[in-house]
Formats: structure tokens, C-alpha cells, sequence
């Protein structure tokens, strides 16, 4: 295992008002790692997530992507990061794949996939464009290159959305629920691009409700309850009835709700 | 100080013949707005019309009277009514040339104007109406007309509370156009004042104000009004 | 019909019509501009400049169009400072003053207009733009502006097609566009309705031709909302090029 770690984050802390949402998480993820995020809801799984790329700024800890740590300053408006220009480049390592997609409406599904390498890296357009061609055959729409976002169907949706965040070549990709807005139909599509992913030892942050994708795909689980992380091992341990009492229950939980779907 | 010897109420002040033009410019506004609830209405009904004749009737009318400058229309009524009444009055024996009462002139011209706009104001409450609720009403043998009161009516009115509100809206600033027939309301008594006092700034200033009074006061009056229509009729026992 | 009278009519407004269209593109650019100032000082954090663009915005859109420009004509030619000040030239031309005043009312209207375009952004789409690293001008050029225009378009047209209306205000100001020949026209022939028509169907054809072009443009940028297969070739393609 390489020495620096693709991310790693320290002792993050986030309220809401009164409410403490996150309280303390350290993370490392080396390269190649796939790690499941599992919690009940309102566990700050998702949060914690989106502090990551600073979506939501914590008001605490550190996050280092890449040996490179991002600058944090205090004003009378709260933290935020010290230089908006560290931030953007940093955030093009760190891919996102967001549960309802967020494609842009108003592009095709190419235009969406080369916007950020023509005009936050530009790099050339012919380039990027062969690029995407060939994202799009690699997540199975390449038919759908010329069509709006609002033609596809979820599942096409969010394959085109993880073809998006690969386009930038990041260094880690930040799931966040990527199967929670979808039919139940459409999920498996989805994973199996992942699946594909992780066995090309990309790197990988997934908050996830699919047991089937923690158990068998990631090398490395992480239970989170009521914002600190409760327990943490490889799936086989962690599956196997080593994972705190509380995680005990909830895979319980949710595997009765599975059968009852 | 002049300006508040300009603006008040003694012998040189302008301040009563500016507010009683504030009042004409409500009450020609109020008249126009009857006058095009009215034609309104019944363009509205014809745009809803089954019959082909009467929807292109009613789009060519919304189309005319949304689509040419208000100004022209205002100079249609009163120099087209004037003549109407100069030709009657020859026919009656009078000789001359009759002026056709600017009043009148003004609330009919800036009525018809109001009239295309309620026209859509009321197709679309209308079209607001749950299609479902007309249906219960036929189906327990509520006669038409009997609908049309009970049911119809009164819900096209609470859905067409905020449209007519951006109605009086333009109606308010369109009256200050029929300045141009004479008639002595808030924007022709501010021109009058500014032109013989040479106080234009001032006058426009004082002006304008006014009419951001009436503007904003009915804005509350309307407001109001749709909160009330919305207690009254909940739309659902959630919000009760 | 005393179609010699119609036709010398039809020439006298087709003369007319060119400065109607100077005062509406002019004012509509000049508008354009000021609205998109004040919509930013409307969503900026600066108190003082949300504050002075809701006061703007109050005050524009509340008062009448006349009331605005007799004050740009009449009022502002009573100071000295002005008077001798450099704009002075151009301040007593009728013409810059009925620009002045459209786009000065314009701007606030317009500017309501481009505010509600920009709330129905998706904070979604946003998100994923910072996430992929686009932050400040590049964020609001790729992004917000292009999916805020789409939406406020419609309203937008509205407004359009209520200026060309608004030019012929600039008549009572002694600028002789359509609606101002009209009433001399009247008053010399008193022929009322035959002038009316002529004037009338001129504002019609303007109107139409303006929307006309508006929804082509329309067309052209709602392709995210239309099945593939109904994507034809648009006409403006033919005007503006079309994207490779």
C-alpha cells in the first residue's frame, strides 16, 4: 500500500444550529480502496460525504486529498476555504455522483460529460470529446450522447453522471446514494458500472443502502451512528459478526425490510 | 420654506387640486376596471366557446387591444367617440364641434384595455376550476345557470384575485395616459402645477410618489383580499 | 374605402417606423444591461445594494412610464449642474430622453423578470458544477446564466412586446415615432378610424415579427425539453449557424 494516502480526513465536526451532526471522523482511503459508508438515516453519513469536497464547509478537521491539504480561514461569515482557486483544483480530483444526478438540463448528455474537461482543465476539445465517446461506450450509453437528460431514463441518468465525474480523471469518487433515487429495476445498471470501477482499482467513497455493493464489492466498511463512526473492518469481518452490536441490528433491519419489499 | 407653500393647501398651494386629482385618477381607474370586468367577462366566455367564430372573435380582440400601444387607443376613443358625438349633434341640430366627456372617454378606453387582459385573467381561473366539481353538479341535476352561480362564479373569482390585482396594477398606471384628453387627474394636475410653477423636478417627484401610494395601497387591499378568499374556501382539510 | 387615403397614411406611419424601432432596441438594450446591475445587486449579500435594488425595482415598476419620463425631460433640465455638464447635449435631445426613461423603467421590470429566472435554477445542478471545480464568473457564464435565461425567457417576451407598446409615449415627449404622426394625422383629418387602423396593424405586424423571432429563439434553446425525434433543423440556424 503506497505511502500517501488518495484522501485522507481528520477529526471532521459539523452542526447544524444546536445540533451536532458530525462529531470527529478520520478517514483514510489508499488507492484502490472501495469503502462503503453504511448508517441509518440522520446518521450524517451524507453530510459527512459532502464536507469532503466542501459542499458543506465542517467546522472542524482537515481534509488532505492527494498529499495536498485544503487551506481553511475563519472570517466574521463563518470557515470557508482560504483560496477559491486551491479549492476548484482540488475538487477536480475528487469526482461526485449525487443520488438525484444533478445532470445539467440544458446540455446533451456529451456536453455534459466534456464541460469540465474543456472548461475547468482545458484541455482540448477534440480530445475530450473521444474521451467521452469512449466513457460513454464503457457505461453502456453511447447511443444516448446527443439526447437531453430529461430523455433518459434514471438508471442511463446516473451512468451518465459517474461518466461525467470520470471524465475529470479524479483521483477519488464521491458517492452519494447513487441507487437511492432509482426503480428498483434500474439499480442493478448502476452497480455494475461500479463494479466495473472498482475492479479497476479506482478509488472509491460510497454512502450506499445496498448491502449486496458493501458486502461483496468494497474491501472496507464503515458503520456510522449518530455522527462518530461506530465500527470499521473488511466486509468479511464486519459481515461475519464482528461489527458492534448496533451494526449487528442493523443489517438485521434492513435485511427484514429487504424481504419485505 | 416654497416648496411647502407650493405643495400645500392655501391659496398658492397646489395641494388640493393634487390630491382631488389623485381621487379622479381612482375613480377613473375604478370605472375602467367595471368596464372591463364586464367586457372582460364576455370575452373570456367567447375564447371559451365551443363555437369557432366566437374564440377568433375573442383572440383578435385580445390581440388588438394587448398589442397596440395604449396611447393610440386612447386617441381612438376620444377623437373617434368626439366625432360621434359631433355627427349626433348635428343630426340634432347643433352645430359645432362636441367634445366627447373626457371622463368617459378615458375609463372606456382604459376599460377596454383592462377588459383583454381580465379576458385572460378569468379564461384562466376558469380553467383552474377542478373539471370533477362541474361534473357533481350536473350529475346531482344542478340546472347550468344554477352551476354557473353556485359553483362556477364564485371560484373564478377567488382564482382570478391575483390576476386582477396585476390588472389594476396597469390600469392605475395606464390612467395617467388619459392626461392627454384634458382630464384634470393626478398626472394632468402634476403637469399643470409643474408648468406654471416651472417646478417640474419637484412636481414629477410629488407626482410619482402618489402614485407609488395608490399603487402600493391597493397592492395591500388585494393581498388582503386573497387571504381572506383563501380562509374562507380551504383547499383542503390539511389546511384547515 | 378611400384606399388613396389609406396608402398616403400607411407611408406617412412607414416613415415614422424606424425611429419606433431605434427608441425599442435602443431602450430594450440599454434596459437589458441596467437589469442585469440591478438583479445582481438584488441576490448580492451587500445590504446596501439588495436594499437600493428593491427600492429601484419599487419605484420603477410602481409609477407610471409618463410620470418617469416628463421627469427625465422636464425635470432634469431645471438644474444648473446638469445644464452645464458634458450630458447636457444629449439630455435635451427628446430621442436620448425617451431611451433614457424607457430603459431606466425597463430595467426594473426586467429585472424581476431575470430574478425569477434565476430561483428556478436547481440547486442541484449548482452543486455538481462547484463539485466538478467551476466556481465565480465561469459557474454563472456554463451554468446559472444559461438555465436562468431559459426560464425567464417567456416573461421576458411579454415584457418585449409591452416596449414596443411604451415607444409611443415617446410621442408626448415630442418624438415623432408612429403613435405621434397618428395623433397629428387625427387631429388634421380628423379621420380617426381610418388612421387607427393603419397605426394599429403596423404596431400588429411589429409585434408578431418581434415574437415571431422570440420564439424561434425559444425553440431553439428548449431542445432539453423536446423528444429527439421532434428536433428539426431550426430556421435561425440558417441566420445564426449552427453548433457543430
Amino acid at each position: 500500500m503506497s505511502a500517501t494516502p488518495r484522501l485522507s480526513v481528520r477529526n471532521i465536526r459539523k452542526s447544524f444550529g444546536a445540533h451536532e451532526v458530525l462529531r470527529g471522523i478520520s478517514l483514510d482511503a489508499h488507492d484502490g480502496d472501495v469503502i462503503s459508508v453504511l448508517g441509518a438515516s440522520g446518521s450524517g453519513k451524507s453530510t459527512f460525504l459532502r464536507c469532503i469536497n466542501l459542499l458543506e464547509t465542517a467546522d472542524d478537521g482537515d481534509i488532505v486529498v492527494n498529499g495536498e491539504e485544503i487551506t481553511m480561514k475563519t472570517t466574521s461569515h463563518g470557515r470557508s476555504a482560504a483560496s477559491r482557486k486551491q479549492l476548484d483544483r482540488i475538487r477536480t480530483n475528487l469526482g461526485m455522483v449525487f443520488q438525484s444526478f444533478n445532470l445539467w438540463s440544458h446540455m446533451t448528455i456529451l456536453e455534459n460529460i466534456i464541460e469540465g474537461p474543456v472548461h475547468v482543465q482545458k484541455r482540448p476539445r477534440a480530445e475530450c470529446v473521444a474521451e467521452a465517446e469512449a466513457l460513454l461506450e464503457k457505461v453502456g450509453i453511447a447511443d444516448r450522447k446527443d439526447y437531453y437528460p430529461a430523455h433518459l431514463s434514471g438508471g442511463q441518468k446516473q451512468r451518465a453522471a459517474i461518466a461525467r465525474s470520470l471524465a475529470m480523471k479524479p483521483k477519488v469518487i464521491l458517492f452519494d446514494e447513487p441507487t437511492s433515487a432509482l426503480d428498483p429495476e434500474l439499480v442493478g445498471e448502476v452497480l455494475r458500472v461500479m463494479r466495473d470501477l472498482a475492479a479497476e482499482k479506482m478509488t472509491m467513497l460510497v454512502v450506499t443502502h445496498e448491502m449486496g455493493f458493501a458486502r461483496n464489492v468494497s474491501n472496507r466498511v464503515i458503520f456510522m451512528r449518530e455522527g462518530q463512526i461506530d465500527c470499521d473492518g473488511t466486509p468479511q469481518d464486519m459481515f461475519g459478526g464482528k461489527g458492534s452490536p448496533y451494526f449487528q441490528q442493523f443489517i438485521r433491519h434492513m435485511e427484514t425490510e429487504n424481504d419485505a419489499a | 420654506m416654497e416648496i411647502f407653500t407650493l405643495l400645500g393647501f392655501g391659496e398658492k398651494g397646489w395641494g388640493v387640486l393634487i390630491l382631488t386629482g389623485m381621487a379622479l385618477t381612482l375613480c377613473v381607474t375604478l370605472a375602467s376596471l367595471a368596464i372591463g370586468a364586464v367586457i372582460g367577462a364576455i370575452i373570456a366566455a367567447a375564447k371559451l366557446s365551443n363555437r369557432w367564430w366566437a374564440r377568433a372573435l375573442g383572440t383578435a380582440y385580445t390581440t388588438i387591444f394587448r398589442g397596440v400601444p395604449e396611447l393610440l387607443i386612447i386617441y381612438l376613443i376620444y377623437f373617434g367617440g368626439s366625432s360621434a358625438v359631433t355627427a349626433i349633434g348635428q343630426a340634432m341640430g347643433i352645430q359645432g364641434f362636441l367634445g366627447m366627456p373626457s371622463f368617459l372617454a378615458g375609463a372606456l378606453a382604459v376599460g377596454l384595455i383592462s377588459a383583454a387582459y381580465q379576458a385572460e385573467v378569468y379564461r384562466g381561473a376558469y380553467r383552474a376550476i377542478p373539471k370533477g366539481e362541474i361534473e357533481a353538479a350536473s350529475s346531482i341535476g344542478m340546472p347550468p345557470m344554477r352551476c354557473l352561480r353556485r359553483i362556477i362564479l364564485p371560484q373564478i373569482l377567488r382564482f382570478a384575485i391575483p390576476g386582477l390585482n396585476n390588472v389594476w396594477q396597469l390600469s392605475l398606471k395606464d390612467s395617467a395616459l388619459i392626461s392627454v384628453t384634458g382630464l384634470a387627474e393626478l398626472m394632468r394636475t402634476t403637469q399643470v402645477a409643474a408648468g406654471s410653477t416651472r417646478q417640474y423636478f419637484m412636481f414629477y417627484i410629488v407626482g410619482g410618489l402618489l402614485y407609488l401610494v395608490l399603487t402600493s395601497f391597493s397592492e395591500r387591499v388585494f393581498n388582503s383580499a386573497e387571504r381572506r378568499s383563501n380562509k374562507s374556501m380551504p383547499r383542503g382539510m390539511g389546511q384547515v | 374605402m378611400d384606399f388613396p387615403f389609406l396608402l398616403s397614411t400607411m407611408k406617412a406611419l412607414l416613415a415614422a417606423t424606424p425611429t419606433t424601432l431605434g427608441l425599442f432596441s435602443l431602450s430594450i438594450f440599454f434596459g437589458g444591461l441596467l437589469a442585469l446591475l440591478i438583479v445582481t445587486m438584488r441576490v448580492s449579500n451587500n445590504i446596501v445594494a439588495r436594499n437600493f435594488a428593491k427600492g429601484y425595482i419599487f419605484v420603477f415598476r410602481g409609477s407610471p412610464l409618463l410620470i418617469q419620463m416628463f421627469l427625465v425631460f422636464y425635470g432634469l433640465g431645471q438644474f444648473g449642474v446638469i445644464r452645464h455638464s458634458f450630458v447636457w447635449p444629449a439630455l435635451r435631445e427628446p430621442f436620448v430622453c425617451a431611451v433614457l426613461s424607457l430603459a431606466l423603467c425597463t430595467g426594473g421590470y426586467s429585472a424581476e423578470i431575470f430574478r425569477s429566472g434565476l430561483r428556478a435554477v436547481p440547486p442541484g445542478e449548482v452543486e455538481a458544477a462547484r463539485a466538478a471545480g467551476m466556481s465565480g464568473f465561469l459557474l454563472l457564464r456554463r451554468i446559472i446564466a444559461p438555465i436562468a435565461f431559459r426560464h425567464a425567457l417567456p416573461a421576458y417576451s411579454t415584457e418585449i412586446v409591452l416596449m414596443v407598446k411604451s415607444t409611443a409615449l415617446a410621442s408626448l415627449v415630442t418624438v415623432w415615432e408612429i403613435t405621434g404622426v397618428a395623433q397629428r394625422l387625427i387631429s388634421q383629418t380628423y379621420r380617426t378610424m381610418e388612421v387607427f387602423m393603419c397605426a394599429a396593424a403596423l404596431y400588429l405586424i411589429l409585434n408578431f415579427l418581434i415574437l415571431q423571432v422570440l420564439a424561434l429563439i425559444e425553440h431553439r434553446l428548449n431542445r432539453h425539453d423536446r423528444r429527439p425525434a421532434e428536433r428539426k433543423p431550426s430556421v435561425l440556424s440558417a441566420f445564426f449557424g449552427s453548433r457543430a
